[in-house]
């Protein structure tokens, strides 16, 4: 089961590289976050219920239901559901996102170690690297908080794949993570879609030298 | 009494929050900013060790950092006063909110004893900072608030997957408790531990001001009001190297320590590189500071990078640096009212009209460049020295090469502004506050005093610093 799970997460992954709607972005953000809950529940199921709940809301309510509700919400306000014209095309995203899933298998032997779960690892840092692609690769802001969105998972996923046991500090960190993605939501809600309607990097350029 | 510290700093801050008149909310800013240096004093005198709390310890390092935060803030506030008498009290407050929240957090990072409550104070400083730098609600100031939001959060992500590479790589090892990592790292994979100090430096680089995320930093001293752009590139940039300076320590008695000292001399040089040239290119005062600052931790991370007595004049740079530049941008900050904007060259004449103020620009030139008296100038040395002792020729010519190009980009900047005829039609709209100026003379003044006389006391604090 935890490796069916495994496998959807990477599908998901690759899924971003081919899609150029920003509706699918937002249905595979929301399709990471069940995964990731089926992921924790079956990788913590010894610990206490309190964290077992914390979890669960992290990554049910959280992830797969507010963010997703949220991103959903930008594309009916902006009205703009496709990626940008110049963005790197589907054939060439999938080669990139595809070297991507070498690279991160290729490092993860390169790393293998008994003290973590290989498979954990490597599709972690593929996520990592997912988001990395789609920020670089993209030109709307809308790709790179998505790109953003992707990595958050992917961290989160290398928390369960190293087996962190500092239940406390790791819930502070990851609450203080919910709160800073709220807000750039939020920024991006409120401010970002209003004053820059193209919703392209090409109208992030007063900051210059 | 780190309770009572606590205590009085909460209430401070909420009184300040609440207040519906601007006058009351900056009394309580300011009894926020005195219980912040009663602390800190009363930490450097005598209360460092264990506390109440336990994830934070109050030691050498973290007792600096403090003290020269708790120096620099009101200093700054007070500016900020007379920057913000013309907003609403609701921008106010929250400027004030945000000024005193960016304290709370780098007061957390200085004091962290874990590397994951370091990373969570040092993303609560994001969130502070942000504030600062939308402060003036433009197209300009919400490009870098996002812009910085977006990269920090990167950053700061990247830095926690270090962190989570290094609690893998100390096997057997239950916390991350800095004390807990010392004792662990010595039989760590080597390999993990490489991985994790290159992904943390990278994430921390984006508070650090150095390359490769030095962008995000510069932008937002760019956008954010002068005098917030001082605490941002003192006590922000020190909370940043303070952990990774923590994390640095625990390599230093790892078997890869030469290998991260190779690292941060590459990076160094990197910022130091992009420090130099981008000082040439701008033309705003505001941003040339910021790449002023870049340059600056590129010497701190070479510094550390030589080992030995550089490590030490590392933070003794980053020290005197802190006082510095908080003097310098609230000294531009008065330079921009003075002529109505920051861009380098609608402005000149500055010595003949407004003396003072030429002067203080003047003094920390020789600051900033590191000519004797200035504390600069010692440590720089002491760099110089390590490096000739260590027999690194190639680092030295390359290091003196990118001096050479910073310390003329100064001389021809500054010099503009103070010696340069006046752009025609040149208005100057507001009266300049002399206060104001000798405060910043005062913070230089320590600067020229921390060149000529280094007191055993100080040597022995920074000394202390390295165990």
């Amino acid at each position: 089961m935890l490796f069916a799970l495994i496998i959807v997460y990477v599908v998901t992954l690759v899924y971003f590289s081919i899609t150029e709607r920003f509706r699918h972005y937002a249905s595979l953000v929301a399709l990471q976050g069940w995964v990731l809950a089926g992921i924790a529940l079956l990788r913590l199921h010894a610990v206490d219920v309190g964290e077992l709940i914390f979890v669960l809301l992290e990554t049910v309510v959280f992830k797969a239901l507010i963010v997703p509700y949220i991103l959903f919400g930008i594309i009916r306000r902006t009205g703009i559901n496709r990626v940008h014209p110049s963005a790197v095309t589907g054939f060439n995203a999938l080669l990139l996102f595809l070297g991507g899933l070498i690279a991160s298998v290729g490092v993860t032997y390169f790393l293998a170690d008994t003290t973590v779960n290989l498979a954990f690892f490597a599709v972690a840092l593929y996520g990592v690297i997912c988001g990395l692609l789609l920020i670089v690769t993209h030109k709307r802001i809308f790709s790179h908080l998505v790109g953003f969105l992707v990595i958050e998972n992917g961290v989160f996923l290398f928390s369960m794949a190293v087996g962190v046991e500092m239940p406390f500090l790791i819930n502070a960190a990851v609450l203080l993570d919910i709160l800073i993605s709220i807000l750039m939501l939020g920024l991006f809600v409120t401010k970002i879609g209003e004053r820059f309607r193209s919703l392209s990097t090409d109208e992030l350029t007063s900051l210059k030298d | 009494m780190v309770l009572c510290f606590l205590i009085v700093s909460l209430l401070a801050a909420l009184f300040t929050g609440l207040s519906r008149n601007r006058c009351l909310a900056a009394v309580f800013a300011f009894l926020f900013y005195a219980a912040q240096l009663a602390f800190a004093l009363w930490i450097v005198l005598r209360g460092r060790g264990e506390t109440v709390l336990s994830f934070f310890t109050l030691d050498n390092l973290g007792a600096m950092f403090h003290l020269l935060t708790a120096v620099i803030a009101p200093v700054v506030y007070r500016q900020s006063l007379r920057y913000l008498d013309t907003e609403p009290v609701r921008e106010f407050r929250i400027y004030s909110l945000a000024l005193i929240g960016l304290c709370l957090s780098v007061t957390g990072v200085y004091y962290a004893d874990n590397a994951a409550v370091t990373w969570i104070f040092l993303e609560a400083t994001t969130l502070a900072t942000a504030a600062l730098v939308y402060h003036r609600r433009t197209a300009r100031s919400l490009e870098a608030t996002w812009k910085y939001l977006f990269v920090s959060s990167v950053g700061i992500a990247v830095a926690y997957l270090g962190i989570l590479l290094l609690s893998t790589a100390v096997t057997g090892n239950e916390g991350l408790s800095y004390r807990q990592l010392l004792l662990a790292v010595p039989g760590a994979n080597p390999l993990y531990m490489k991985v994790a100090f290159l992904l943390i430096l990278t994430g921390y680089s984006c508070k650090m001001e150095v390359f490769p995320l030095y962008t995000v930093g510069v932008d937002a001293n760019y956008a954010a009001p002068t005098p917030a752009s001082a605490l941002i590139s003192t006590a922000l940039v020190n909370a940043g190297f303070v952990a990774f300076f923590r994390i640095y320590r625990v390599m230093a008695v790892s078997e890869v320590y030469d290998w991260c000292r190779n690292v941060l001399i590459l990076a160094g040089l990197l910022s130091l590189l992009a420090g130099a040239v981008y000082l040439r290119r701008t033309n705003n005062y505001k941003r040339f500071l910021s790449y002023s600052t870049v340059e600056n931790l590129g010497i701190v991370l070479i510094g550390l990078g030589v080992g030995g007595i550089g490590v030490f004049a590392a933070l003794f740079h980053l020290a005197v640096h802190s006082l510095l530049k908080a003097g310098m941008f609230l000294q531009i900050a008065q330079v921009g009212r003075f002529f109505g904007t920051y861009r380098m060259n609608r402005t000149g004449n500055y010595l003949n009209l407004y003396r003072i103020g030429g002067a203080t620009v003047m003094m920390g030139l020789v600051g900033l460049l590191a000519f004797p008296p200035s504390g600069l100038f010692v440590s720089e040395f002491l760099i110089f020295r390590e490096m000739i002792a260590t027999r690194r020729w190639w680092l030295l010519t390359v290091f003196v090469l990118l001096m050479c190009l910073v310390v003329y980009t100064l001389c021809r900047r500054f010099a503009g502004l103070a010696f340069r005829p006046e752009a025609a039609g040149t208005t100057r709209p507001e009266a300049i506050s002399r206060t104001a100026t000798w405060l910043q003379i005062a913070l230089m003044t320590a600067v020229m005093v921390a060149g000529i006389v280094q007191p055993r006391f100080l040597v022995d604090f920074i000394n202390g610093m390295l165990m």
